[in-house]
C-alpha cells in the first residue's frame, strides 16, 4: 500500500491538508500502540509498526517538498543525491548572490527591515519554483518529472537559505 | 431482534472486571501516585494522609526509609539520604559532579555507571528511585485494595533514551509493570484538557524542581497532538536554591567546601526562604554554622528576583525556540498550563504571563496535575475505557544520529518527530576490503559528536569485502511509543545482519537488571522463578482473552483450517499456563504467535481500511 493509499486519496501534489490531518488522527486512533496496552505482546509489536509507518506516510504528505519526492520516486524517476554536481550554472550565481545577501542583513542600518526583504525575496522565489513544478508533476511525462526533479532539488537550495534565515534570527534577536 | 454486537476493533469483546491502575509523578523532589476511581482521578494518600511523598531514600544500618522519614534524616545523616535521585539517574559521573560540584555523597562505581557509598554498600541512582516506586505502589496497593495491572510513570519530555531506559529499569526492579512513560507536560494536558473540553493550541510550561518542559500541544477531539517540545533537563527550582545558596554563602563569609551537614543546611533553608516569599515580601533566614554560633540574615522578595531572573529568563527563551519549532505564532496559544511546584514563585508566573500576554491556569494543583492526569492515561490503557476517544501523539525531543568520518553527526530523527517511528538510512563503507563498521548512536542537536549525548556503540560484522563505497549499509532506528530507541543495522547486498548487541553507554544493561532483582530476593532463585511463572501466566492470560475476542469478531478473515489451528494452539496454551513450567508457556506462547501472525497482520490492515470507509461515510 503505498501513502496515498493508506491515506484513501488520488495520487496529486496538491493535497487537502486539513483532510489529511483528520485522516491522519482517525488512522492513529485505530492502530496507535496505545490502543493496544493490553493487548498480546504480538498485537502491540504490530501497533507499533503501523503507527510508525502511518506517522512517516503522514509526514511525507504533509511537507511539499517531501511528497514530491515521494511522487516523483513512486514514478520510478532516479533522485540524484545531494553531492551530485549541479549543472545549472545561472542557478548557482543566484544562490551565491542570494547567500551575500543574507550576509549583508547584519550590517544593515535597519536590521529588522532588511532581514524582512530577505524573506520576502526568498519566499517568492521559492513560490515561484513550486509552483512551476507543482505543474511538471501535474503533467506527468518522461521530460516534465525530469524538469520536476531539477526544480525539487532548487527547492531544497532555498529550503537551506531558509535554515540560515532561521540561525540569522536568532543571532540578531538575542537566542 | 437482538442486535448481534460488533467490537471496536482492537478492542476486547470479552467483559471483564475493573482493572486497577495507578499514574506515578516520580518528581526530583516530590512523588506522587493517582488512580481513577468512580470515574475522577485523584492522588491517594499514605495512612497518615499525606499524598506527596518526598524522593528521599535513606539507607540506615538495617532498613531503608522512604519519603519524610528519610527527610528528617536528611542534614544529620546526608551521606547515607539519597535526595534528587532523578537528577543523578542515566548520568555519568561527569555529568553530575560538573553540574553539582557540592553533593555531599562518597561516588564510587565507574565513570559511566556511578553509585554512592553507602552504609548498606553501593547503590546506583536506579535502585534509590526503585525504592520510591516501591513505597507508592504499596501505598496504591493499600488504597485501591488489590495489584496494580500497571502503571504509567511520567518522565520530563526533554529526558534522553538514557534517562527514560533507567526509569523503566526502576520500574522493574520496583516489580511495577509500565503501560507508558508519559511525558510530564503531555499528562498535564490530559489533566486539564479533559477538564476544559477546549480545542485548540496550548502551551504547557512546566518547571519542577529539578528540570524545565515546555510543550505546545494541539487539542482536537480528544486528539493530544504535541507539536514540539523543548526545555532543559537540568533546569528546575532547585537551581533557585542553589543561587540563594551561593549568595548566602557570599553574605556569610563563607568559603567552600563545607561540612555536607552545613550544605544540606543551607538547601533547605533557601528552600524554605523561597517559598515563604511566595506570601511575604521579606523573611528572616537562622543558619547554624559548624561552630555552634548562629548567623542571621534577611531576603527581601526583590534580592531573590534579582537572583533568579537570569534563570527565568533562560525558560522563557527556551518557549521562543519551542514555539518556532512547532510554527506556531505567540497569538495562537489560546492557553498556557502552569505545572511543577516552582511555577508557585510569583516572578515565574509574572514572567510567563507577560510572555505569553495571557493569564496562566493554575486551577490544578501544580504538584499533583501530572499525576492526576497520568492516572486518566493509565486507566485507558489498562482497558477501562473502551469507548475513550482519547488520543496522545508524542514526540522525540531529541534529534538522534550516528556518527560518521570526521567525527560528525548524521541525523536520522530529527527532534519533534511523532513516535512510534521508525526510520533507515544508508551508510558505505571507507575503505576498501573494509569488513566491519562501528556504529555509533548519538542523541542532540549540535553538529559535533563531542557535543551530542553518546547512547550506545556497536558493530556490524562480516560485510564482504568490496571496493570503499560499495557497500551499503542500511542502519535502522525505532523509537517506540515510551520514547525509547533500538537500532539494528544491515548490509544489503549480503543481508548479513549484525546480531547487535546495543550497549548502553550509561545506565544498567538487562544482566545488571535481573541480578538486581535476584540480589534484592531473600530466597533469590526460587523467587525469581516465581516471578517468572507468574509473569507468563500473566501473559498468556491476556493472550488467550484478546486472541478468543478477536476471533469472535474477524474469523471470516481466516480460513476454517487457519481457525482450527489457532484454536488448537490457544487450547494447549490455556492448558500448560495452568502448570509450573515456565519453559513451557512460553513455548505453547510462541506457537499461539506462530498461529496468529498472519491474523493479526489482516485485522490491523482491515481495522485500517474500514476506519477511513467510515470517515468518508460521515462527510456524505
Amino acid at each position: 500500500m503505498n501513502y496515498f493509499q493508506l491515506f484513501n486519496i488520488e495520487v496529486s501534489f496538491d493535497v487537502d491538508i486539513q483532510e489529511l490531518s483528520s485522516s491522519y488522527q482517525t488512522l492513529q486512533k485505530t492502530v496507535h500502540p496505545d490502543k493496544f496496552a493490553h493487548s498480546s505482546e504480538q498485537e502491540q509489536r504490530l501497533a507499533v509498526q503501523k503507527s510508525a509507518q502511518i506517522n512517516d506516510a503522514y509526514q511525507t504528505l504533509k511537507n511539499p517538498l517531501q511528497r514530491a519526492e515521494y511522487i516523483l520516486v513512486q514514478r520510478g524517476v532516479e533522485m540524484p543525491n545531494e553531492q551530485h554536481s549541479f549543472q545549472d550554472t545561472s542557478f548557482l550565481m543566484r544562490q551565491m548572490e542570494l547567500r551575500e545577501m543574507l550576509e549583508d542583513v547584519k550590517f544593515s542600518s535597519d536590521v529588522d527591515a532588511a532581514l524582512a526583504d530577505a524573506q520576502t525575496v526568498l519566499s517568492n522565489e521559492c513560490t515561484q519554483l513550486s509552483q512551476l513544478m507543482r505543474t511538471q508533476i501535474s503533467e506527468n511525462n518522461a521530460a516534465s518529472n525530469l524538469a520536476a526533479c531539477d526544480n525539487l532539488r532548487k527547492l531544497k537550495f532555498y529550503q537551506k537559505l531558509n535554515v540560515e534565515v532561521d540561525r540569522l534570527e536568532d543571532s540578531l534577536f538575542g537566542d | 431482534m437482538a442486535l448481534l454486537q460488533i467490537a471496536e476493533p482492537g478492542q476486547s469483546t470479552v467483559p471483564h472486571e475493573h482493572r486497577l491502575a495507578a499514574g506515578i509523578d516520580l518528581g526530583t523532589t516530590n512523588s506522587l501516585i493517582a488512580s481513577v476511581q468512580s470515574g475522577s482521578a485523584s492522588t491517594l494518600s499514605d495512612d497518615q494522609g499525606r499524598d506527596i511523598l518526598p524522593s528521599i531514600v535513606s539507607y540506615q544500618a538495617d532498613n531503608v526509609l522512604v519519603g519524610q522519614t528519610a527527610q528528617a534524616l536528611s542534614i544529620e545523616d546526608p551521606e547515607n539520604t539519597v535526595t534528587s535521585a532523578k537528577r543523578l539517574i542515566g548520568r555519568s559521573l561527569h555529568d553530575i559532579q560538573s553540574k553539582y560540584p557540592s553533593l555531599p555523597y562518597n561516588f564510587c562505581g565507574d565513570e559511566n555507571h556511578p553509585e554512592i557509598m553507602t552504609r548498606q554498600g553501593a547503590v546506583n541512582p536506579v535502585q534509590v528511585s526503585a525504592e520510591i516506586l516501591k513505597s507508592l505502589n504499596a501505598r496504591a496497593q493499600a488504597a485501591l485494595g488489590g495489584d496494580l495491572t500497571g502503571v504509567v510513570i511520567t518522565v520530563p519530555a526533554h529526558f534522553d533514551d538514557a534517562q527514560r531506559q533507567s526509569t523503566k529499569d526502576a520500574a522493574k526492579l520496583a516489580g511495577v509493570s509500565v503501560l507508558r512513560l508519559l511525558n510530564e507536560p503531555t499528562a498535564a494536558a490530559v489533566a486539564y484538557g479533559l477538564d476544559s473540553g477546549q480545542e485548540g493550541v496550548i502551551a504547557v510550561y512546566d518547571l519542577g524542581g529539578g528540570t524545565f518542559d515546555i510543550s505546545i500541544l494541539r487539542l482536537n477531539k480528544g486528539v493530544f497532538e504535541v507539536l514540539a517540545t523543548g526545555g532543559d533537563s537540568a533546569l528546575g527550582g532547585d537551581d533557585f536554591d542553589v543561587a540563594l545558596v551561593d549568595y548566602l554563602i557570599e553574605q556569610a563569609g563563607l568559603v567552600r567546601p563545607l561540612s555536607p551537614s552545613l550544605e544540606r543546611q543551607l538547601m533547605q533553608q533557601a528552600c524554605f526562604a523561597k517559598e515563604q516569599l511566595t506570601a511575604k515580601e521579606q523573611v528572616e533566614i537562622t543558619i547554624l554554622l559548624d561552630d555552634n554560633s548562629n548567623w542571621q540574615t534577611s531576603l527581601s522578595k526583590a534580592q531573590l528576583n534579582v537572583l533568579i531572573g537570569p534563570l527565568v529568563n533562560k525558560t522563557l527563551r527556551a518557549c521562543r525556540r519551542t514555539l518556532k519549532d512547532a510554527e506556531i505564532g505567540i497569538d495562537e496559544v489560546i492557553e498556557v498550563v502552569m505545572v511543577g511546584g516552582s511555577t508557585r514563585v510569583p516572578l515565574v508566573r509574572t514572567e510567563v504571563e507577560k510572555h505569553f500576554n495571557k493569564t496562566p491556569l493554575t486551577s490544578i494543583d501544580p504538584d499533583k496535575v501530572v499525576a492526576i492526569g497520568a492516572a486518566i492515561q493509565a486507566d485507558v490503557l489498562v482497558g477501562n475505557k473502551p469507548d475513550s476517544e482519547m488520543l496522545l501523539l508524542d514526540v522525540t525531543p531529541l534529534s538522534l544520529g550516528l556518527e560518521t568520518m570526521g567525527g560528525l553527526v548524521e541525523k536520522v530523527i530529527p527532534r519533534n518527530t511523532t513516535i512510534p517511528v521508525a526510520k533507515a538510512q544508508e551508510f558505505t563503507t571507507f575503505k576498501d576490503g573494509q569488513t566491519a563498521m562501528a556504529v555509533h548512536v548519538l542523541q542532540g542537536e549540535r553538529e559535533l559528536v563531542d557535543d551530542c549525548r553518546s547512547l550506545a556503540r556497536f558493530e556490524l560484522r562480516g560485510i564482504p569485502a568490496m571496493t570503499a563505497g560499495a557497500a551499503h549499509i542500511r542502519v535502522t532506528f525505532k523509537v517506540d511509543a515510551d520514547g525509547l530507541l533500538s537500532v539494528s543495522a544491515m548490509e544489503k547486498s549480503s543481508g548479513v545482519e549484525s546480531s547487535i548487541e546495543v550497549k548502553p553507554s550509561f545506565g544498567l544493561d538487562d544482566n545488571q537488571i535481573s541480578q538486581m532483582i535476584k540480589d534484592s530476593m531473600s530466597n533469590a532463585a526460587d523467587d525469581m522463578q516465581a516471578r517468572m511463572l507468574k509473569e507468563q501466566q500473566v501473559e498468556a492470560s491476556r493472550v488467550i482473552e484478546s486472541v478468543q475476542a478477536a476471533l469472535l469478531a474477524d474469523s471470516k478473515l481466516l480460513t476454517t483450517d487457519e481457525i482450527a489451528a489457532i484454536e488448537n494452539a490457544i487450547k494447549l496454551l490455556a492448558q500448560v499456563s495452568q502448570g509450573q513450567e515456565v519453559k513451557a508457556i512460553e513455548n505453547a506462547l510462541d506457537a499461539v504467535n506462530d498461529s496468529t501472525a498472519i491474523f493479526a497482520e489482516r485485522r490491523m490492515d482491515s481495522s485500517i481500511s474500514q476506519a477511513l470507509a467510515g470517515q468518508a461515510v460521515d462527510k456524505m
